[in-house]
């Protein structure tokens, strides 16, 4: 167990009050796995409140996971959900529990303030002119990127990248 | 491409060919899918050595078909001594009963020969196909076959057991059969998926969740769906088929969450069997007055992940709503963003304006005392992280270049906001139709302070920023020239100047001051947006338009029911009554299942909505509005206690007649009638 993990269960009981004012009760057990030895952490929610305690107590849910990525996930280096999905961390029972902790970790080091880098580039982007639209139509590629667009399976062609800064090229 | 036949339940669903086929195809999502993982991409029957030829298909369900087979193909004279007939059901696992029947007076002596493969590709390995970086696979045991995907610790299984004693090997199941004279053999092949989580179990177990069911089952749920639905009597017959198929659709369209264990409906098949907040929303709004009990799991489920931080790769921030999950290796392994990714702009906003419209006809106030804080973070996204340049307005950009959406509205492929020239312009974006939910979750979000948080300081704070936002958008977002509002604003605060779709929402919305509103609905139908068939994405005079264009220049029902909703709320009924009729036409040539969406052609050149050719079908907010458009119709609408019923059919509709409408007022029954004389009727 790292520093950091004992300093982010120590900071849970105080931060309930901001970030769990959402009706949710019950008792998540945290599993940290190191070769064969296993530590129990308990953290108990209510309304607005949460209790970490070390004491045997019964569970609704359990998050099981390595020592080392308990300490990615309490530093913002790696994110719980994902590890779930890719099967690194595993949760049983009620996984509203795992939501609630999920409230808890912080972001990634360094990570700025969207609004600030947005603010900056379009004050810069100002400066350098204006060099921001881009071609009339023409066919192209198509983006390969998250979500709705079903990208890929377009009759048409339809993009032609945009130039400027932030934004990016697609590939097909 | 060959035509396809689907079925489905939720987010498992088989794509295969008129055979029952499924043949290996690394760029397009044929298979048996399950969590957005192919758990099989080859399933061939052959007798023989020979593959097989489909006399009919039987679409008994829209959790079972039936395939009548025989040997040879078309060109060939049909050897009809022996037929096939395969059976399938999907219920969260996948059955399928193949039956050999001999024809003729002599035992026959033949080879079947199922062979079974699967690529474990992720849904966005289809999209974009790669190699697949773990290992795969094939246990063979006496009566199963069992084929496995690794990567780390990342496991998914498929089993496939037969009934009857065959030859397994690594690629499938071989059946030396001898059928006696007129007789028939069959085998039932039952295919069940694992997906590992704690303890070495499928996650499903782990987190209690129900797994497969039986065909009585899925037919008693589906029973229960139709019978709690209200009761439509029409003279419009292509109305009444539109909207039984909607109900199917959408109880066809449900899964159960792994995250709250309650049923959602996801986006469409095949593309998007996942919870997406934007789709699962506007589904849920057309929806309401017909299946409200969509709503409360959707809301929960998208409360439950609201965003808590700062995450670049997911474009997530404190507040902001999800726009899609998903389940997949992809995700898993951060090669995707879904888990979740956060890259709308207007599901934060939808969010607020679900919760509040669902209030207003279920009278559910404990639901929205439970969400308060998740909504009062909702309006709170919208001033703070939504107003990246600090303008005043709702703007977006993503933070993921790599994987990003670079659109995040409704309209998100990359060529959909553009200037009339067809020059595109850069980021962030602010969108029209943004800035109009979010005027109206201000509005909304007051009535919430005032009525259930006993916060009238916040809801008149509310009232006051929505106004000012009213004004400050008609000022900047209004095309003097040609008197629409553009699409969008630029950086630098000028307005990206198309004439679209977008402006429908707007009225939908309120933004519009009543003075524009006829500006407005003379543009959506007039010769440039409306095609007759419906409103299209873009102006036809617009430098990307193209009738064939997903978003600039195709027609979307989920579309033009948000701009006939709009239309009614500003009084505007024949043009709503125009744009209802259009759907109701069109919705005639897909069976009363409306497509995705479909071409933007001119009614004078076509005499049927040409179909958009890798449109989604069924899709959720497509099958949504025939019902938005029924209440639309009928103008329902609930005030208090009550839900005022103010009917305005078209010429020629008939008689629309809807019974036990479910409501804060228990049931009530409408009536409409488009001539001689409208009639309006309620009994609660």
């Amino acid at each position: 167990m790292t520093g950091a993990t004992v300093d982010f269960f120590n900071s849970i009981p105080g931060k309930a009050q901001l970030l769990l004012r959402i009706p949710m009760a019950g008792t998540l057990r945290i599993d940290l796995v190191e070769g064969h030895r296993t530590e129990h952490w308990y953290v108990t929610f209510a309304p607005g409140q949460a209790q970490v305690s070390r004491d045997e107590q019964v569970a609704d849910a359990i998050l099981t996971v390595p020592t080392d990525l308990f300490d990615e996930f309490v530093t913002g280096r790696s994110r719980p959900n994902a590890a779930v999905l890719r099967n690194d961390a595993t949760v049983s029972g009620d996984i509203r529990l795992f939501l609630a902790l999920r409230r808890f970790f912080p972001a990634a080091p360094g990570v700025r303030d969207p609004r600030e880098v947005a603010r900056e580039k379009v004050a810069a982007s100002r400066q350098t002119g204006h060099q921001r639209t881009t071609n009339p139509p023409s066919t192209g590629q198509h983006s390969t990127g998250a979500g709705r667009y079903s990208g890929g399976h377009q009759p048409n062609a339809v993009d032609d990248p945009v130039t400027g800064p932030g934004t990016r090229e697609h590939t097909g | 491409m060959k035509p396809l036949v689907s079925i489905l339940d939720g987010n498992t669903f088989v794509v295969s060919d008129r055979s029952g086929d499924i043949d290996p195809s690394p760029d397009f999502p044929t298979g048996f899918f399950s969590y957005d993982t192919r758990f099989l991409s080859t399933w061939q029957l052959t007798l023989d050595g020979e593959r097989l030829h489909p006399l009919s298909v039987d679409d008994v369900q829209y959790f079972e078909s039936r395939y009548f087979l025989v040997p040879g193909e078309p060109t060939h004279y049909l050897d009809a001594k022996v037929s096939v007939i395969r059976h399938r059901i999907i219920g969260g696992s996948f059955d399928e009963e193949v039956a050999v029947l001999n024809h003729s007076g002599e035992p026959a002596e033949l080879t079947v020969r199922m062979e079974v493969g699967s690529d474990f590709a992720d849904l966005f390995e289809i999209k974009n196909p790669q190699q697949k970086k773990g290992r795969t696979c094939a246990v063979v045991g006496e009566n199963h076959l069992l084929l496995r995907y690794e990567r780390q610790s990342f496991r998914r299984e498929v089993n496939i057991t037969t009934t009857e004693p065959g030859a397994i090997d690594e690629h499938g199941m071989t059946f030396r059969i001898t059928i006696p004279p007129h007789g028939e053999w069959s085998t039932r092949l039952h295919l069940t998926t694992r997906v590992l989580g704690a303890g070495g179990r499928d996650f499903r177990d782990s987190l209690r969740m129900q797994r497969s069911r039986s065909k009585e089952e899925m037919e008693q749920e589906l029973d229960q769906w139709l019978a709690q639905a209200p009761r439509l009597g029409s003279d419009c017959e292509p109305l009444s088929t539109a909207y039984r198929r909607s109900l199917i659709d959408l109880a066809a369209l449900r899964y159960t969450s792994i995250t709250h264990a309650t049923q959602l409906v996801t986006a469409g098949l095949p593309w998007f069997m996942t919870l997406f907040g934007r789709d699962s929303m506007f589904t849920c709004l057309q929806a309401l007055p017909f299946l409200p009990q969509m709503v409360p799991p959707t809301l929960r489920t998208l409360a439950g992940l609201q965003g808590t931080r700062i995450d670049d790769f997911r474009d997530e921030e404190p507040g902001k709503l999800l726009h899609e999950l998903r389940y997949g290796e992809s995700a898993g392994f951060e090669e995707q963003p879904h888990s979740p990714y956060f890259g709308s702009a207007d599901s934060t906003p939808l969010f607020v304006i679900l919760v509040d419209e669902y209030e207003r006809w279920s009278g559910d106030s404990d639901l929205v005392r439970t969400l308060e804080w998740h909504v009062r973070a909702a309006l709170d996204w919208i001033d703070s992280y939504g107003d990246l340049l600090g303008t005043g307005y709702i703007w977006y950009e993503t933070r993921n270049p790599e994987s990003g959406l670079e659109n995040q509205c409704w309209k998100d492929s990359p060529d959909a906001i553009s200037y009339a020239d067809g020059r595109l312009p850069d980021f962030p974006r602010a969108t029209c139709e943004l800035q109009g939910y979010a005027y109206d979750a201000k509005i909304r979000g007051a009535r919430l302070a005032r009525t259930f948080w006993n916060d009238p300081a916040y809801a008149d704070r509310l009232e006051r920023e929505a106004a000012e936002l009213k004004e400050r958008f008609n000022r900047d977002f209004w095309v003097p020239d040609g008197e629409y509002y553009a699409i969008a604003l630029d950086t630098d605060g000028r307005p990206v100047d198309t004439l679209s779709s977008n402006i429908g929402h707007l009225l939908w919305s309120g933004i519009v001051p009543p003075d524009r509103a006829a500006k407005v609905a003379a543009h959506l139908l007039g010769p440039k947006l409306f095609s007759g068939w419906g409103v299209r994405t873009l102006a036809t005079d617009a430098g990307r338009y193209n009738p064939l264009g997903y978003h600039v220049g195709t027609v979307w029902p989920f579309d033009n029911s948000m701009i006939a909703w709009g239309l009614w709320r500003y009084g505007f009924r024949r043009e709503a009554g125009i744009i209802c009729q259009a759907m109701c036409d069109a919705a005639r040539f897909f069976n009363g299942r409306l497509p995705e969406a479909f071409a933007g052609y001119d009614r004078s050149r076509t005499t049927y909505p040409v179909q958009y050719p890798t449109a989604c079908s069924p899709q959720a907010w497509s099958a949504g509005t025939p019902l938005l458009l029924l209440r639309v119709l009928l103008g329902l609408e609930p005030q208090g206690e009550h839900l005022i019923i103010n009917p305005a059919v078209p010429e020629g509709m008939g008689r629309i007649e809807l019974l036990d409408i479910p409501g804060r007022w228990r049931r009530v029954d409408a009536l409409g009638r488009s001539r001689p004389q409208q009639e309006a009727d309620t009994e609660p």
